[in-house]
């Protein structure tokens, strides 16, 4: 359609997904905004083209619902509580701000931490680090506020693939891990549901795989959207992904000749050669304490940094010599001693764990299994090799992928180790066609992965674990969720309090296990783009706590279930109002690797409606009240709106002392950014941004693959042996001794050389006896799935999402097998009551015959009863069957999203 | 000549409606009035289970029976073979809806908005209330596509030139083109893949065409 005179087509950004930033224009008619279209001047930049997934076609529909909050408002019933009505009541921006202000200066006055020392003030954000894209400046506030409690999870540890990011950053600086989809021929995706969660870049890439001929198996209970997309399905029983995964490992280790792994990647590139002494600990030579490995080009020990030498992979080896170093003060001296090399270690433990005793355990039958072993072999091209922008890599286009539920809670570590094992075996880690990362959030610097790989001891890379070492560890936690102390492998980034256990927070308000401490409500608390009291676990405890909270500021699109709870909400202006210029490009979450870089700018599309306020003027507004302006103005110069303001050969710092306009910030922004992508040679203003869009330049694709960096270093990957964290696990056993805490004892059985099949789905019925049931009672496992049309979107209240995805079954009802609900006499549309010993929700049900018997399923998070729109679904969520349990946590403080049930009819048909 | 179709690969579509939402978008449908959508098919038994993203709406048929059956000559069938509707002339009997063997019509006798009975701004700016109590559907966006050519652009090609639901794809699953061009890119489609229509047997020649390598 011919654009009239009076419109225009104003080019932004979507960021409403982890999976995003990507790029649109919206037609905008007489000053309303009328239509999205992709950004076809994006084509052949943005790996997908330019184009948006069907998330920003709602975004026009949220600037003019008519149930937005279009006034700061203020709370005047001082009961909190669901039943409760808040009576908000509109305030103007002046008492907004004086009322918050005020709480803040009492905070200062008081001190920033409280008699706990925890922080007073706390802040909680959703959607995956996406409300970053939308907050303008407001990081810079809170970077010149001082310490800020951020362990107030809204979905993290349970609705993220926390184990990936956990142990993926650990082993090769993946916090998130995806195929080389573009050259990939052959995946296993255990769960992962990536054309629903992986955005643009993902549904694209993917589906030009499969035209090209790469097949995918997918391994999950119910045939999701991806499974749908897949070549095969394998219908795995819930949390046993972990035994079908090791029993790939034992397949390749015990059933396939050797010489066909890529043994030179397994010898040169990972620890395997490393020799591992009686006790369980590497050995090491005794003068230098470096970990020996046996040459057999000399035929003796050596240090693993010997020039020149070629390790043994596999045998057991005489030493004359060596020592072991374990945990703490523990050090063992050996004469001589035998060292077997961590590979033969690694084989030895594999052995018990076949294909035919996996398939007792998963239910897939052997068979399926070897031939997928043997598809995966078969796929790695070992010995191949591709050349990319003149230099020469290993071709390994095989990937193995894990979802969520899969990839967090019990048993996501092992499949973690075992997906990251079974590239390892072929030499598919890190290069071409193989599984890599894309980006990290807990080493540094953040925004380059490789600059992070940094050599640690051992030859290893280095990761800047919490200490776990009697002079070190942080024995008061100094956040709600204990993360410091409970974690050693979350770090201490600006991410790793919101990495969790974030329900740690919650739980440990009225009942912290012993000898910890009871976590405080903070005296103020933030929250933006994110709902917890209804897309957390257990979200009617989560209510609770809310309704507790003394005084908690809601930025505010619509009422909702947690800014119920709110003192305070303010209207931010929407993804289509407010201005902000961000990063694109380089290797970011999911899929979003480009072979650019550069900056995209979001900016008002159409005036804002009402009162609401851009983001930046509202957190200049704080910072001014607070007394913080310099600080704050500082922050920003320095970074904190995405970018440094000045460099090498430019410098567009803004007075430090005033208050700078939201415009005035974004137009340095863009200039530092046309300076930063032409090393200072241009300086395009917020005038030209906002003709343009977005500007990119040149991002080698060699930056995707780490293992090139790990040569050039000589660094080899930490696996399959993991010594280190053995030491660190320990430690930590024996720091929590001397405390007395007990509580966390299986948790530190994670902690273990080599990862063993603990039973991990005996665990959830191990949990329903401890809190009184029985697991015959909740016969069933409901688990979810990620919904391409809401993910990380916040947009249940925007009715074009609800429209088109009643297209895709499971949005509207429960899904259940065909077979398994005639056996309960239940047909097509019953209403039905699920039930878990945390509490039970109801729905109608939907059979189908893609899945599992013993498994229902749960789309996305609905069951709201606020939110308006979507108050109206009548859809049942998991989330208020999912238990907050120490049980059900993990060693890395995450939990799986699934639970027991039972089901019961409770109506007939429509 | 010209005879303008749709391919659909179904092998890449992943159901995500993004083409639902741009057309409704593109066309100002209200809401429930999707000339383009994509429907979740099922097939087999557990454990044995397909589940298939299938993109539909009108076929602009070389024969439409919705042509056939309308008393007021609404429908017709251009040179180009997109299949239209004057909505001048259509009295909104239902009969073409019936008659449509894809269920690719929509008739909406009352207006009712995206959040009820008031509109937003920019359901006002757009609402065409010519649409009311007549029959509606997919145009294949002809009116891009023929100022598009005005522009001398290549519908399937240029984006200002194509249908919406194939320019917004996410998954390049749609491409539009003129079949009638051995050289065109759906042509070329054609020619290197295994296709179907659907329902082919009632010999209606729809035309949209889907890929698929296994059998249909």
């Amino acid at each position: 359609m011919t654009v009239p005179p009076s419109d225009k087509r104003i080019p932004t950004y979507c960021y409403q997904c982890v999976a995003g930033p990507d790029l649109l224009t919206v037609k905008v008619s007489d000053g309303v905004a009328t239509e999205v279209e992709p950004n076809f001047a994006a084509a052949g930049i943005h790996p997908g083209d330019g184009k948006v997934c069907v998330k920003a076609f709602g975004l026009i529909q949220k600037v003019y619902s008519p149930y937005r909050v279009l006034t700061p408002m203020k709370r005047t019933n001082p009961n909190k509580g669901k039943g409760e009505d808040p009576g908000f009541v509109p305030i103007s921006w002046d008492e907004a701000m004086s009322t918050i202000a005020e709480k803040l200066a009492e905070v200062r006055v008081k001190g920033l931490t409280d008699e706990s020392g925890f922080p007073r003030v706390a802040a909680s954000f959703g959607g995956a680090g996406t409300p970053t894209q939308y907050m303008g400046t407001l990081p810079a506030f809170l970077s010149a506020w001082g310490p800020i409690d951020f362990s107030f999870g809204s979905g993290q540890g349970v609705k993220c693939t926390h184990s990936e990011h956990l142990y993926g950053e650990f082993w090769h600086r993946g916090y998130v891990v995806t195929p080389d989809t573009p050259r990939t021929n052959f995946i296993i995706s255990c769960g992962s549901n990536i054309e629903a969660s992986g955005g643009v870049c993902g549904v694209h890439r993917h589906a030009e795989a499969r035209v090209r001929g790469t097949k995918r198996v997918q391994v999950e209970p119910h045939l999701s959207i991806t499974g749908a997309c897949s070549a095969e399905w394998l219908p795995i029983k819930p949390k046993t992904d972990a035994a079908f995964l090791f029993s790939l490992i034992a397949t390749l280790l015990h059933e396939v000749p050797r010489q066909r792994l890529d043994l030179p990647f397994l010898r040169d590139r990972t620890s395997s050669p490393y020799l591992v002494g009686p006790q369980g600990y590497y050995l090491r030579d005794a003068d230098t304490a470096k970990v020996l490995m046996w040459d057999t080009v000399s035929g003796r020990a050596v240090p693993h940094d010997m020039p020149g030498a070629v390790p043994a992979l596999e045998g057991t080896f005489p030493i004359d010599g060596a020592i072991e170093l374990g945990a703490d003060d523990e050090r063992w001296e050996h004469g001589r001693v035998e060292g077997v090399t961590a590979f033969t270690k690694l084989v030895e433990h594999m052995r018990e764990f076949s294909a035919d005793w996996a398939e007792g355990v998963c239910d897939i039958p052997a068979k399926r299994i070897r031939n997928v072993a043997s598809e995966y072999l078969e796929a790695a091209c070992v010995g191949q090799s591709i050349e990319i922008e003149g230099k020469t890599l290993p071709y390994r286009p095989v990937a193995v992928t894990l979802g969520k539920t899969v990839n967090n809670g019990w048993g996501g570590a092992e499949c973690c180790w075992a997906r990251t094992m079974l590239a390892v075996l072929v030499g598919a880690l890190e290069v071409p066609g193989g599984t890599i990362g894309t980006t990290i959030r807990i080493n540094k610097p953040s925004g380059n992965r490789l600059e992070s790989v940094v050599p640690g001891p051992d030859g290893l890379m280095a990761y800047p674990f919490n200490p776990t070492d009697r002079e070190n560890w942080v024995k008061d936690p100094n956040m709600r969720n204990a993360y410091r102390t409970l974690v050693p492998l979350v770090g201490n980034s600006s991410w790793s309090p919101a990495l969790g256990p974030t329900h740690f927070a919650f739980m440990f308000l009225d009942d912290p296990p012993e000898h910890m401490p009871r976590g405080t409500f903070p005296d103020v608390l933030f929250v933006y783009r994110t709902n917890p009291v209804l897309s957390f676990w257990d979200v009617d405890k989560v209510g609770g706590a809310f309704a507790r909270f003394p005084f908690s500021v809601c930025f505010a699109y619509t009422y909702d279930e947690t800014n119920h709870y709110a003192d305070i909400l303010l209207p931010d202006r929407t993804d289509l109002e407010g201005l902000q210029l961000i990063r694109v490009g380089g290797t970011k979450f999911q899929e979003v690797y480009w072979d650019s870089t550069g900056f995209a700018l979001r900016q008002p599309v159409v005036a804002a409606r009402g009162e609401a306020r851009d983001f930046t003027d509202i957190a200049t507004e704080l910072a001014a009240r607070t007394g913080l302006l310099e600080k704050y103005n500082a922050a920003i110069n320095r970074g904190a709106a995405g970018l440094p303001f000045s460099g090498k050969n430019y410098d567009f710092r803004l007075p430090v002392d005033r208050q700078n306009s939201v415009e005035e910030i974004w137009d340095a922004a863009c200039r530092a950014a046309s300076a930063e992508l032409t090393e200072g040679r241009e300086s395009q203003g917020l005038d030209w941004w906002q003709e343009h869009g977005f500007r990119t330049k040149p991002f080698s694709v060699l930056n995707w693959f780490l293992t090139p960096t790990m040569e050039a270093k000589g660094l080899r990957y930490e696996l399959p042996y993991q010594e280190r964290l053995t030491r660190i696990g320990r430690q930590l056993a024996n720091r929590l001794k001397e405390q007395g805490i007990t509580w966390w004892d299986r948790q530190l059985e994670e902690y273990r050389p080599l990862p063993h099949w603990g039973d991990f789905p005996k665990i959830w019925e191990q949990q329903l006896i401890e809190v009184g049931g029985k697991p015959e009672d909740f016969p069933f496992w409901v688990v979810t799935s990620r919904s391409m049309q809401y993910a990380w979107g916040s947009n249940a209240h925007i009715p074009l999402m609800r429209e088109v995805a009643g297209n895709i079954k499971g949005h509207d009802a429960v899904v259940m097998n065909r077979q398994a609900a005639e056996k309960l006499g239940l047909e097509d549309g019953d209403r039905i009551e699920v039930r878990s010993m945390v509490n039970k929700t109801t729905g109608r049900v939907l059979l189908r015959e893609g899945i599992r018997p013993d498994t229902i399923l749960m789309t996305a998070q609905f069951d709201h009863w606020v939110t308006p729109v979507a108050k109206e679904f009548d859809v049942a969520s998991m989330n208020k069957l999912t238990a907050m349990s120490i049980t059900l946590t993990d060693a890395t403080g995450s939990a799986a999203d699934l639970a027991r049930v039972a089901i019961r009819k409770i109506g007939g048909r429509r | 000549m010209t005879k303008w179709a749709i391919v659909a690969d179904l092998r890449r579509c992943t159901g995500c409606q993004t083409c639902t939402a741009a057309c409704r978008h593109a066309n100002a449908t209200l809401p429930g009035v999707q000339y383009r959508k994509v429907l979740d098919v099922e097939v087999g038994s557990y454990p044995e289970v397909q589940r298939v993203f299938v993109p539909v709406g009108c076929m602009h048929c070389d024969e439409p029976p919705c042509r056939d059956v309308c008393p007021t000559t609404a429908t017709k069938k251009r040179a180009d073979g997109i299949v239209t509707i004057d909505y001048d002339l259509c009295i909104g009997c239902g009969y073409c809806i019936v008659a449509c063997p894809y269920q690719a019509r929509y008739k909406v006798s009352k207006a009712e908005f995206a959040f009820g009975h008031n509109p937003t701004s920019s359901e006002t700016q757009r609402y065409d209330k010519r649409l009311l109590g007549v029959a509606q559907k997919c145009t294949f966006c002809s009116d891009r596509v023929d100022e598009g050519l005005a522009q001398g652009l290549t519908p399937g090609v240029d984006p200002r030139a194509t249908p919406a639901c194939v320019n917004a794809c996410i998954a390049d699953a749609l491409y539009f083109g003129n079949t009638d061009d051995a050289g065109s890119n759906v042509s070329q489609l054609l020619d290197g893949n295994k296709s179907f229509r659907m329902h082919e047997e009632l010999g209606t020649g729809p035309n949209i065409h889907y890929l698929w390598d296994e059998e249909s």
